[in-house]
Parts: structure tokens; C-alpha cells; sequence
């Protein structure tokens, strides 16, 4: 209970509550001073209006205005009388001039003494005002009734102020129990993820609130965080798989060459396990590059380079491997294209592209390579008539390692189009393989800007 | 063009803190024929200081500290010896660091000893011949300002980038040439490929270089390593 107290959310309901009766009070307590000042006000009026338009009758007049007033309009007028110079009371319900000043204005009397009783008191307001002839006019009501209403009035708001107190605490309690409980079953939930559950989700409602939001924001993060580390299953298997066969290879020759009496199996030996070696060196090398373009500090070399003369420059590079492979070469470059980036990085990335076109295209294929600006967006295009991919495993060439059925014949760290990406990316751009009908094409395009 | 005999009673220093690459250096060099000595930074320094060092293999990272700084220093104080950076960092950028301290080459761990070699040669053989106009080994002639090669009265036309790799070599005779550094060198591109590109390039050059005919090529492949521009041919 102690620490149900403690919670925030039993705090805020609390503060809620405190508030709520606050504003209650200061609008009861208003409106209660509001009725009171109207009902005074208007007494007041009457009275001093009627005295005034009294005080220019005759005796007579007035006489026979206060015994209608009197016997037929009880509700507004209760006291009148007509008082000698002298004081002395001439007729009127009334025996004796109550202490008023007498200017024609309505003055209070705290406990006025009901006449022809010994000693019933009322609160009452009376306008006294002298006329023309020395008499004395007086006019009365009591106020009784009215503060008898004022009274009803107090109690009936006072008494409302009590519930709606409790309901006030009630339905604080209600939503601070609920929100502590839905915390203290994410709590739990999270303790049984960190525990290793990885499988576990947040409770998301249909209709979602603030904490839903969250939870489900948290949900994503978890979704994220176990593909990346399926992924990162995949890629240590992967790892340990290519690095593991050539080690294993390795291991035998040496072993077979050894056990050899001649001296130049051990040598042949010898040279066979070097180039197994070379080939997981080719791994770790680029594995480690990848690493540094993914996660390594940004390149500071970013500056103005021009990816048609990149691109130039390679297409020179490789076209005496495409013409000794007997493969129709192309570059398409109408004007430069400009971009922020590191120029030795997006060689890297055009020339992944451009050795494994030429890697997958047969004899008397064609290799294409064009540079365009599309819409603002510069385009990289590599594209070749080859075997291409096949559709169930597009959307696989990107990852780390993964080598087409085909691509197993072909050697490579498997690596090359995941550093392009990672190279792509770190430019903001994107690589996308698409059919080229028959082929492959590689498209490395800028990101259009939100 | 012969081989410099005088170098080669100078010691090459190599900092490297780890026992087992650094022994595996040593071994491979001296089994080339230089004298080399295993030492720690200071010590390198001082021997370059006093004209002891015929050059330094310098590890970037020598018990968590790095080496650049004192590279720097001794390229203040003007000491001249030709240095190799060995590293484990291989970003480009971290490359490009490491030739601004005053590294006169790059090369990043794993690496093939082959490749050391290579590339400790070129170091130690790299002449003061920058003014050179001509270049020459056997009837092979490149003259640098006219842009020309003759092979004895015969022209040989080349494109610029053969140009380019066919004077690499002939400023490098005799000694072995890596794929990686004709990469770097020639087409100045940092990264490694996995294509025999530049066996191709190298191939082209040689139908045009070589004497027709002739029972063996001007440059030959060095197995394991790369190609070798015979100048006793």
C-alpha cells in the first residue's frame, strides 16, 4: 500500500483531486456571493424607489397606498408607517422609528424588533425619508426569507462538495491503480526479455494511448534488435564457414606433404596451403574493410567529385579484361555529374559492380556501363546480358557472404556487393538490383531528398 | 642497374611488438639478404638520427602508442630514411595519415610476405633520379619528355596508361612488383581487387614491348608475388 502511495501516478491523481476541489469551491463560493449581492440589490432598489415616489402624496393618499400595499402585496413591501416631526408614529404597521438615517436611502437593521411581540427579532432593511410637511416615511421589508434562502443555498453547496470530494479521490485511485498496473506488466515483461526471452512483446491495447505508443515503439526496437541478431548469426556462420574450409584444406596438405619422403610434394603441398591462405587473407581483408566503411568514422575525404570521369577512368581500367573475355564493353557519359563524396570509396564500390558483371557475363556477352542525372538524382548504371539472378535469391545479394548458386564457381570473398551498399549508403545512396532481361543491372542512385 | 651493395651493411629497423609477426619479418628479409634488427621506437629513431638505419618498418601501434608521432619528428628534424608504415587501421584515411607523418609506404595488416618484400625493396633501391629524362633496360628506351618509347629504331606506340605502368617498372627493374602496387601506383586505387585486371593490362603491354618472337617476356610473373621487369634480358 505504502509503496502504491508512492507511485507518481497515485501523486498525480492526488493532485488532481486537490485541484478539482479548489476550482469547486471558488465557483460554488462565487455563485453563492453572486445570488446573495442580486437578491440585496434589488430589495434595496424597490424600497428606495417606492419611497420615492411616495413622498409627494397627501396624508391621505399615502395612508390608503399602505394599507393596499400592505394587505395586498406582501411579498414586497412588509413594513410601512408615517411618523409625526415629533416621531410619533401617525399610522403604519410600525410604532417606533427604527435607528436609519433619514436620507431616502436603504439602510440594514441587524435584529429589528417584530412589532407586538416582546422580543422576536428579524433582519430587515428600511429607507426612511422626510417630507415636504416634517413627517417621516418609512418603509420596510424583513429579510427573513432571503436569509433563510442564502442559508439553503450554503448547505445545499457544502453538502455537494463532500462526494464530489470522495468521487473526485475515487476516480484518481481507479486510473492510478490501472496505470501502475499496466507499468508494473511492462516492467515485467521487460525483466523476462532482458532475461532472454527474445520472443516476448509489450501489451499493446486497440485503442493506443501514450504508454501504448511507447510500447509499441519499444516493440520495433526489439523487432530490430533480433534481426540484427539473426543477421549477426548469419554472418559470424558465414564467417566461420569461409574462413574454416580453406583453413581445413590447409591443415591436410600440410599434413599429407609432411608425411611425403620427397621434398618437393612438401613444396607442392607448401604452395597450395599459401594460396588457401590467400583466399582467407581475401576474407579477413574484406571483412575488415566493410567493417571500416560501416561502422568506421566517416570519411573525411567527402569533397566535389565527378562520378562520369570515375567512371571513365574505370571503364579504361576494365575494358582489356572485357575485350580478352571477348565482352562487348560499353560507357555511356553525356556531361559530368557532380556529387559530395570520396572518390576512392565510390571507385571501389563501380568497380565491385563493374568486376562482377564481367565475372557472370559469358563470351560475346555486353557490359553497359552510363552515368545520368534523373530528375536532380545522380545514376549509376551497371548492367550486363549475363545469367543474372534468380528471383527467389534478389533480395539475398546484398548480405554478407551469400554467393549465387551460380557465383560459387567464381571466386571472391562474397563480399564485394555488401561493400558497394555500405559504400552506397554512406553516400546516401541507394543500390538496387533489378532484371535486365536477360542479366543483371545494378542501379546506384542518389536518395531523393525528403 | 645493378643491386646497391653498400645498403646492404646498414641495418633495416623494425618496430613491431608483436614477437611472432616480428620474427617472421626478420626471417624473410634476411633471408633476401638484408641485416635487420627488431627494435622499439626510440631506438629506431636514434639509429635513423645517426645514418644507421638503412630504413624502418614501423607498426602504427607499438604498445598502445602510436609511432606517427615520432615519424613526425624525425621528418622535422630532417632525417631522411625511407620508412614503411605497417598497420592494422585501414581506412584510407588512416593510410593517408600515415603518408602525411612522412611514411614513404602503407601496407595494412594481413598482408603477404611476398608484399613486404616487394615493397622493402622498392624502398631501399628508390633513386634520387627524379630529373632523369630517359629510362633504359637492354634495347627498351623511354624518353620522358618527348613521350616516346623506342625499342632499338622501332617505335612503340602505348596508350597513357600503358606508359604509365611501362615507366613503373623501369624505374623498378629487377625487383619484384606486387598487383597491389601497381594499383596504388599506376592507377591509384586504393582497394583490392578481385579480378586479374591488371594481368590483363600486364599482358596487353607485353604484345607490345616484346620482341616478336622472343622466347620470353621482358616482364615475367613472379609466382606468389607478381611481376618482375628482367633487366638482364
Amino acid at each position: 500500500m505504502l509503496e502504491f502511495l508512492r507511485s507518481s501516478a497515485v501523486r498525480v491523481a492526488l493532485a488532481v483531486g486537490v485541484a478539482t476541489i479548489v476550482a469547486t469551491t471558488a465557483i460554488f463560493g462565487l455563485v453563492y456571493l453572486q445570488i446573495r449581492a442580486a437578491d440585496e440589490k434589488s430589495n434595496r432598489l424597490i424600497l428606495e424607489d417606492e419611497a420615492a415616489k411616495s413622498v409627494n402624496h397627501t396624508v391621505d393618499e399615502l395612508r390608503y397606498a399602505f394599507e393596499i400595499r400592505l394587505t395586498h402585496d406582501l411579498r414586497r413591501l412588509d413594513y410601512a408607517a408615517l411618523f409625526a416631526a415629533d416621531g410619533k408614529v401617525m399610522f403604519g404597521n410600525i410604532d417606533e422609528l427604527p435607528p436609519v438615517a433619514l436620507d431616502g436611502k436603504s439602510h440594514f437593521v441587524a435584529a429589528f424588533r417584530v412589532p407586538g411581540s416582546e422580543n422576536r427579532v428579524q433582519p430587515a432593511i428600511f429607507v426612511a425619508r422626510p417630507r415636504p410637511d416634517g413627517s417621516i416615511m418609512l418603509l420596510g421589508r424583513s429579510l427573513l426569507e432571503t436569509f433563510a434562502f442564502r442559508r439553503t443555498v450554503l448547505t445545499a453547496l457544502a453538502t455537494g462538495l463532500a462526494p464530489m470530494l470522495l468521487l473526485t479521490l475515487a476516480i484518481g485511485a481507479f486510473f492510478a491503480r490501472r496505470a501502475s498496473r499496466r507499468l508494473t506488466a511492462i516492467h515485467d515483461t521487460i525483466a523476462q526479455i532482458m532475461k532472454g526471452d527474445m520472443h516476448l512483446r509489450l501489451p499493446v491495447r486497440a485503442t493506443p494511448d501514450a504508454i501504448d505508443t511507447i510500447s509499441r515503439d519499444v516493440n520495433l526496437m526489439l523487432d530490430e534488435i533480433m534481426r540484427l541478431l539473426v543477421q549477426i548469426k548469419g554472418v559470424s556462420d558465414n564467417i566461420a564457414h569461409d574462413l574454416r574450409t580453406p583453413l581445413a584444406v590447409v591443415h591436410a596438405q600440410l599434413e599429407r606433404g609432411l608425411e611425403s619422403p620427397e621434398s618437393d610434394e612438401l613444396r607442392g603441398a607448401a604452395r597450395q596451403a599459401l594460396g588457401h591462405i590467400d583466399k582467407a587473407m581475401l576474407t579477413v581483408a574484406a571483412l575488415l574493410r566493410l567493417a571500416d566503411v560501416e561502422y568506421g568514422p566517416k570519411s573525411s575525404k567527402f569533397q566535389t567529385i565527378d562520378l562520369s570521369a570515375i567512371c571513365a577512368d574505370l571503364f579504361e581500367f576494365f575494358e582489356p579484361l572485357a575485350t580478352s573475355k571477348s565482352i562487348n564493353m560499353t560507357l555511356e557519359v553525356r556531361s559530368p555529374v557532380q556529387i559530395q563524396g570520396d572518390g576512392d570509396l565510390i571507385r571501389e564500390a563501380v568497380s565491385n559492380l563493374i568486376g562482377n558483371a564481367l565475372k557472370f557475363t559469358p563470351e560475346n556477352g555486353t557490359v553497359r556501363v552510363s552515368v545520368t542525372q534523373e530528375d536532380g538524382r545522380p545514376v549509376i548504371r551497371v548492367s550486363d546480358n549475363g545469367i543474372g539472378v534468380e528471383p527467389a535469391e534478389r533480395d539475398k545479394i546484398f548480405q554478407r557472404f551469400y554467393r549465387t548458386a551460380s557465383g560459387h564457381r567464381v571466386p571472391g570473398s562474397g563480399l564485394g556487393l555488401s561493400i558497394a551498399a555500405a559504400i552506397a549508403n554512406l553516400h546516401d545512396f541507394d543500390l538496387r538490383f533489378e532484371d535486365n532481361r536477360p542479366g543483371a543491372l545494378f542501379e546506384m542512385s542518389g536518395r531523393r531528398r525528403p | 642497374m645493378t643491386k646497391v651493395t653498400s645498403i646492404a651493411r646498414q641495418t633495416i629497423l623494425l618496430v613491431e611488438d608483436e614477437k611472432d609477426l616480428a620474427n617472421e619479418i626478420k626471417l624473410e628479409l634476411e633471408r633476401l639478404g638484408h641485416r635487420v634488427r627488431v627494435a622499439s621506437v626510440a631506438e629506431a629513431a636514434d639509429a635513423a638520427r645517426v645514418g644507421d638505419a638503412a630504413m624502418l618498418i614501423m607498426d602504427r601501434m607499438v604498445h598502445g602508442e602510436d609511432s606517427l608521432k615520432t615519424l613526425e619528428v624525425l621528418r622535422k628534424e630532417r632525417v631522411k630514411v625511407p620508412v614503411l608504415v605497417i598497420s592494422a587501421l585501414g581506412s584510407i584515411d588512416e593510410r593517408v595519415r600515415g603518408l602525411k607523418a612522412g611514411g614513404d609506404d602503407y601496407l595494412t595488416k594481413p598482408f603477404a610476405m611476398a608484399e613486404l618484400a616487394a615493397r622493402v625493396e622498392a624502398l631501399m633501391r628508390r633513386l634520387d633520379d627524379v630529373r632523369t629524362t630517359k629510362l633504359r633496360v637492354g634495347e627498351l628506351e623511354m624518353d620522358l619528355i618527348e613521350h616516346t618509347v623506342h625499342r632499338g629504331d622501332t617505335r612503340i606506340d602505348l596508350l597513357p596508361r600503358e606508359f604509365k605502368l611501362l615507366e613503373y617498372f623501369l624505374r623498378h627493374p629487377g625487383q619484384v612488383i606486387t598487383r597491389a602496387m601497381l594499383l596504388e601506383d599506376v592507377w591509384q586505387y586504393h582497394f583490392s581487387l578481385e579480378t586479374n585486371v591488371v594481368d590483363v593490362h600486364i599482358s596487353n603491354l607485353r604484345k607490345k614491348i616484346d620482341p616478336r618472337g622472343a622466347p620470353s617476356s621482358l616482364i615475367v610473373n613472379i609466382r606468389g608475388a607478381g611481376f618482375m621487369l628482367d633487366d638482364d634480358a
